[in-house]
């Protein structure tokens, strides 16, 4: 398995210089076909882009026909109000704990479920589910299993354990919250592996057998290193999904006790629709926007490997 | 000839068509005030063929506020809205969304006569004009289980004050171990909780004040938010409520035995309260220096408003004469159990009846002559944030003292004002 084309990446630059050349030579009737496209990408993508930045250094209600320019003062605000560094941290929290988590959970699934075991299918679509299920739905449901009357306290106090606020201990709840989102997202990342793990040739596990490996060396050396693309997809997508963190608090929390579960999402979404200010949620949006570039760009680079048999 | 009459006909319809009025006037969404509504349009359709009202429920949200301002943005709005939060009408001036009203035929007398002289300095914008109308107040009143309260042995005259009321959360405390409360405030940090347990007990402890002074500065860090801060603290620092969330309702499960309450929760109580519950209704309660005065509270006020965007200003003018009338301000009190904003209804023979068929409604009817609303500012709903906030940490978390935790919402409160924020 070899993911590098040596022979493309020679013709890369040649290509970059002649791209004007062939845009002129092309037909020009082909670039209608690419109307449809190239007008819902202005109008929904483009746009809105180029307003997000344009926001960053106005201030506007959403109503009020004026928006004075302000400058920097949306970004230099950004870097002095508490608030903002107590959801930054909030987030990296809830990603502390919901990535390697999901990702622990969702290999152990994915590897049990790609045995043939009874009644697999009913597992593969009970995991997948909550998934697909609304969240603002799931959160209600959560709400009343992390209650301080709620099931999982009656449970613990079976075992002659005592109550835990689950959500309402500011040490606690932001555990409580990623404990759930995984919950909930583990089924798409199982299949991501599942998936992946289906595309392993089935012949490098018999011949590393008959040459005498055991079943963790097989996993350590063959599974493992060949889920490495799928690997690098869940961790990726998994992080944009943490830093994204909205429905679950919003529903649950509020963002408290103490501001614990404030994510950065929720933040921006109460300085534009309830303090109506557009322009410093846009400043958010666009330093949230970065932040998630750079982690992947970085995620990337340490975690990606070429492996190949 | 018959092509001729044909198209006389067809000219007479048009003509009559183009002189026909459709208002859009858009009620609250719940199922009582829907009923109300229902009814009064159908009456002033039979009545005025010329100007026909279209109602449509407020389109469902998280709040009749977001689906206002998302309208006006979108010059989407009704001719006519009601259930209006005065809160939220600077928000809607500053859009330009609402219209002025002080310059409709007999708008002064007619408000006067209805609510009293005192409305017109209450809803006077700054700018000088009226941009809404008085409708319905809801008091906030603190509602109590009569029979576990006097199990343990609880006089509710003694829950006046806040000595009192301390005495009275240690004795329930003590009598049940810990497994009922006095009173247990939602730990909910969601802004307009506050109006409930914070800002009912600032308004009744400082005599009828609001956040703001009349020159639009914070006044809620004096003595008075000083006292309702360290009064909810001691109950959470001395464990007297709880600070976890619950999946029941404490007041039916008897778990708690006072919860705030106001004429909109009264079919909820009808509804739900469980065989043989019983309650009655008290004033929220006040720090001990104020015992023996009138009790202000909150009154959860909702108006009506014209929008600008309306072309018939005069005919939704009349129509709101129309739903305004005593005997539809009774029908609105008959049918969804809340109070109209107009005088002396104790003594009139409209809504006697209904004061009898609902003993509930006399308390709130009562308090509604000491309530206050909230200020006219458009930093209203991040001001609440702010108190929220420093609300869960100094008084339900203890994470810092009541004095400091009001000083900070109040700074925060000067910062959002200055614009600093």
């Amino acid at each position: 398995m070899s993911r590098a084309d040596p022979g493309a990446a020679r013709q890369m630059p040649a290509k970059r210089v002649g791209l004007w050349r062939s845009v002129r030579a092309s037909n020009p009737v082909g670039y209608l076909f690419t109307l449809p496209y190239v007008i819902f990408f202005t109008i929904f993508t483009a746009y809105p882009l180029g307003f997000a930045f344009f926001l960053t250094v106005h201030d506007w209600n959403i109503v009020r026909t004026e928006r004075p320019f302000v400058g920097a003062r949306n970004y230099e605000r950004l870097f002095s109000d508490e608030l903002f560094w107590q959801a930054l941290l909030n987030t990296g929290v809830f990603l502390a704990v919901h990535i390697p988590l999901q990702i622990v959970i969702a290999l152990l699934l994915s590897v049990v479920l790609n045995q043939q075991i009874r009644a697999r299918g009913f597992f593969r679509v009970a995991f997948f589910l909550p998934f697909v299920t609304s969240g603002a739905i799931i959160s209600l449901v959560w709400l009343r299993l992390y209650a301080d009357d709620g099931l999982l306290n009656a449970y613990l106090s079976l075992v002659g354990l005592g109550p835990v606020g689950w959500l309402s201990d500011p040490n606690v709840a932001m555990t409580s919250i990623a404990v759930m989102a995984t919950w909930k997202n583990v089924g798409y990342y199982l299949m991501i592996f599942l998936a992946a793990l289906q595309a392993i040739p089935d012949q490098l596990y018999e011949e590393a057998y008959l040459n005498g490996a055991t079943a963790w060396q097989r996993f350590a050396h063959i599974t493992f290193p060949l889920l490495n693309p799928a690997f690098i997809l869940v961790v990726i997508l998994s992080t944009i999904g943490g830093f994204s963190l909205f429905v679950e608090p919003f529903v649950m929390t509020g963002g408290g006790p103490l501001d614990s579960t404030l994510s950065l999402v929720l933040y921006l979404y109460q300085q534009a629709f309830q303090f109506l200010r557009m322009g410093y949620a846009a400043a958010i949006g666009v330093v949230l926007a970065l932040m998630i570039f750079l982690v992947t760009v970085i995620q990337r680079r340490y975690l990606e490997r070429e492996v190949g048999y | 000839m018959i092509r001729v009459l044909a198209a006389l006909g067809a000219v007479l319809a048009i003509a009559s068509a183009g002189a026909q009025t459709t208002l859009t006037f858009w009620p609250s969404s719940n199922p009582e005030e829907i009923m109300f509504a229902t009814q009064i349009v159908e009456e002033w359709n039979a009545a005025n063929p010329a100007v026909q009202i279209r109602m449509q429920p407020l389109p469902a949200s998280r709040s009749t506020e977001e689906v206002l301002l998302a309208a006006i943005a979108a010059r989407t709005t009704p001719d006519v809205a009601a259930n209006i939060y005065p809160g939220a009408i600077s928000q809607f001036v500053d859009a330009r969304g609402l219209y002025e009203h002080d310059s409709l035929p007999d708008f002064m007398p007619f408000m006067t006569e209805r609510s009293g002289e005192g409305v017109v300095g209450l809803y006077t914008h700054p700018s000088g004009h009226v941009f809404q109308i008085p409708w319905k107040a809801n008091p906030v009143m603190f509602a109590y289980n009569v029979t576990l309260l006097a199990e343990a042995g609880i006089d509710p005259a003694d829950l006046a004050t806040y000595s009192g009321f301390l005495a009275a959360a240690r004795t329930v405390h003590e009598h049940w171990g810990g497994a009922k409360h006095l009173y247990a405030p939602t730990v909910d940090v969601t802004w307009w909780q506050r109006f409930f347990d914070f800002y009912t007990l600032y308004i009744a402890a400082s005599g009828g004040e609001t956040l703001l002074a009349a020159d639009g500065s914070v006044a809620f860090d004096g003595e008075a938010g000083q006292e309702v801060f360290e009064f909810l603290a001691t109950l959470f620092r001395e464990g007297l409520s709880p600070k976890g969330q619950t999946a029941q309702n404490r007041f039916f499960a008897g778990t708690a035995l006072i919860e705030q309450a106001g004429p909109f929760t009264m079919p909820f109580y009808e509804r739900n309260a469980p065989e043989g519950f019983e309650f009655a209704l008290i004033p929220p309660p006040v720090p001990d220096r104020r015992a023996g005065e009138d009790v202000y509270t909150y009154g959860d006020p909702k108006n009506i408003a014209i929008f600008s965007n309306t072309r018939h200003p005069e005919a939704s003018w009349d129509f709101i004469r129309f739903v305004l009338s005593p005997e539809n301000d009774a029908r609105f009190m008959r049918i969804t159990g809340q109070i109209p904003y107009r005088l002396g209804m104790e003594e009139d023979p409209l809504f006697a009846d209904i004061l009898e068929a609902r003993p509930n409604l006399q308390p709130f009817l009562r308090q509604n002559a000491f309530t206050r609303g909230v200020d006219d500012t458009p930093h209203l709903i991040e001001i609440f944030t702010a108190i929220s906030r420093e609300y869960e940490a100094a008084v339900v978390q203890g994470a810092r003292t009541p004095e400091e935790g009001l000083r900070r919402a109040a700074q925060r409160a000067r910062d959002i004002i200055s614009g600093f924020y």
